[in-house]
């Protein structure tokens, strides 16, 4: 874990954030992460919002979450972009699983046994 | 001695883990005395306090409700519906109905909060014995198997410096299969011996025990093999040339664990879509809620929201000291603070970097007790892994906390080593390597806790 200096637009201002401060970048993360969670929590119980909006409120926040912990505590914006790849790899397939299972037709689930058990002809075994 | 390592260790250092274990089941055993003796003894006394006036409260209800309907039928029967005896006792009847059904809810209400402080103070108890019994057994186990080993003075298998080979995943393997062999048995005599109607299975429980044991020793070689050190290698070919081949491995073992997670996410949002919630009814997807999910019982009241989110909390200030331990042991000019509390917590760098692993250990052990207390308490009001939505909660967040407990137990070896030979420049890698497991964990509670929590 080196001190290096984190440049770009994002990581960029996470470091002025820090020096500003006058202390490291894994502490102006960890005060991001914690002031986000509490953001994530009270949004659930400010009323007046659609539950469209809490959602969106929800996803925004985790994907900040992800980037702070990813980026700065796995250090994937100071290592070698080949673990960036090797981190990016499985999310491809997760979309995928999270596509074609989790968003395909609601009712199959239910449905289930169904699938297991077609309502197969066996007509031509006998004859 | 252990000769051809990075550090030479005497084998009896490792006498140490077995005192260190007998000090954690003490302090486990103290906590289940205060927890689940004391503290769930006068807790269950209150509980017991409310049962009396929520029975009688009940049966005043009942009665008051009979009184209710007997007052409507003569008011309707009598013919003249707005005057009469008859319906002046009816508004009176209906009055008393009113405050009587106030009163009964007032107590079931007590009688259910009696019952979930009850259960939070005797289920942390039992919960922090539990995992004190396996870190204490873990460390006793471990250590008294090093200590009563040979000693290695080096080169006598005619190993290189450039020898890893090891017999440790072998019998972990082989301790986990008779583990998961006799977990059945082991699972039913514990049922037995906690007085609930099942047969005890003892062959199952025996070959379960035996699975732990190697399982631990294999444990406990990896942990001598790793106290010792060994040369970092690099790896050569495409596309990880130059890097450390221990952090390449531990990010391919990454991937295998988001896809892990993904099958949970993915199942949970093919069950999700297909239910009516209250959530759904909410967005207007349908009408009649035919399904609870655990956070329709969680996110209403701060009170039941709250160890899921103080465990948010937990694992993010957890992530935060693994880095500061993990800073400290590759920062070659720490010095100690000028603050005198701090300074005495933080001494030096060694002692530094085994603190901050404790307080990581501390925090995780937090989340698995609060985990623990709050499925206890959603068990209490009927969602258990029976149902459909409780299944897929139970397994999902299980999941997620055994991989924190497993994280606990690896970071228990970790505060023994950053105590004996400590973490450096040199060897801090450890750390780093752990914490991307233990960052992992907590990625994956971003995700689970607005899911399963929030949503």
């Amino acid at each position: 874990m080196s001190e290096h200096k984190y440049t770009g637009p994002i990581a960029g201002l996470f470091q002025k954030l820090a020096d500003k401060m006058g202390t490291d970048v894994y502490f102006v993360n960890f005060l991001i992460l914690m002031f986000f969670t509490i953001f994530e929590v009270a949004a659930v119980y400010v009323t007046g919002l659609s539950v469209n909006t809490v959602w969106a409120i929800l996803i925004g926040v985790g994907i900040i979450k992800v980037y702070g912990i990813a980026g700065f505590f796995m250090h994937l914006k100071g290592d070698p972009i080949i673990y960036t790849r090797t981190a990016v790899f499985p999310l491809l397939f997760a979309a995928l699983m999270l596509w074609g299972i989790g968003l395909s037709n609601p009712a199959s689930i239910m449905d289930l046994p169904g699938w297991c058990t077609p309502d197969w002809d066996y007509s031509y075994v006998t004859n | 001695m252990s000769g051809h390592g990075l550090h030479d260790v005497d084998d009896e250092i490792w006498m140490k883990t077995v005192i260190i274990g007998a000090v954690i089941i003490g302090i486990g055993a103290v906590a289940f005395t205060i927890f689940t003796v004391g503290l769930g003894s006068v807790m269950h006394g209150l509980w017991d306090d409310t049962i009396e006036p929520y029975e009688i409260a009940h049966a005043d209800y009942v009665d008051a409700k009979d009184e209710f309907h007997l007052a409507e039928d003569r008011w309707v029967n009598d013919g003249s519906q707005n005057t009469g005896v008859f319906a002046e006792d009816y508004h009176q009847t209906e009055k008393s109905l009113e405050e009587a059904e106030e009163k009964y809810e007032t107590a079931e209400h007590n009688k259910e909060q009696a019952h979930l402080s009850y259960l939070t103070w005797t289920v942390a108890g039992k919960t922090i014995m539990v995992m004190t019994f396996i870190y204490g057994a873990f460390y006793i186990i471990s250590g008294f198997f090093n200590s009563i080993r040979p000693e290695d003075n080096g080169h006598e298998g005619g190993y290189g410096d450039d020898h890893h080979g090891s017999a440790s995943p072998i019998l972990m393997a082989t301790g986990l299969l008779f583990f998961m062999m006799g977990f059945p048995g082991l699972v039913d005599t514990a049922k037995s011996m906690l007085g609930i109607d099942i047969a005890a299975n003892y062959g199952g429980f025996a070959i379960s025990s035996i699975g732990s044991v190697i399982l631990i020793i294999g444990i406990g070689n990896w942990w001598r093999e790793d106290l010792v050190g060994a040369k970092e290698q690099i790896a050569l070919g495409k596309p990880f040339g130059g890097q450390h081949i221990r952090k390449a491995g531990m990010w391919v073992f990454l991937i295998s664990e988001v896809m892990v997670f993904a099958t949970f996410f993915s199942a949970y949002l093919r069950m999700r879509t297909g239910w009516c919630t209250q959530w759904a009814v909410d967005s207007g997807r349908c009408t009649t809620v035919d399904t609870i999910t655990a956070s329709d019982l969680l996110r209403h009241d701060i009170m039941t929201l709250l160890p899921g989110a103080v465990n948010t909390f937990a694992l993010i200030i957890s992530s935060y000291t693994i880095v500061l331990a993990l800073k400290t042991s590759k920062n070659v000019d720490w010095k100690p603070s000028e603050t005198k509390w701090v300074r005495k917590l933080l001494p030096t760098r060694q002692k530094a970097v085994r603190n901050y692993l404790i307080a990581t250990v501390l925090l995780g052990s937090l989340f698995i007790v609060l985990k623990i207390i709050e499925w206890s308490h959603l068990v209490a009001e009927g969602f258990d892994i029976g149902t459909q939505a409780g299944s897929i909660f139970f397994i999902a967040t299980g999941a997620h906390g055994l991989h924190v407990f497993i994280g606990l137990l690896v970071m228990l070896f970790m505060i023994f080593k950053a105590d004996t030979v400590g973490y450096d420049e040199k060897n801090g890698q450890g750390i780093e390597y752990f914490g991307l497991y233990w960052h992992f964990v907590d990625l994956a509670w971003v995700a689970i806790f607005p899911a399963f929590y929030l949503y």
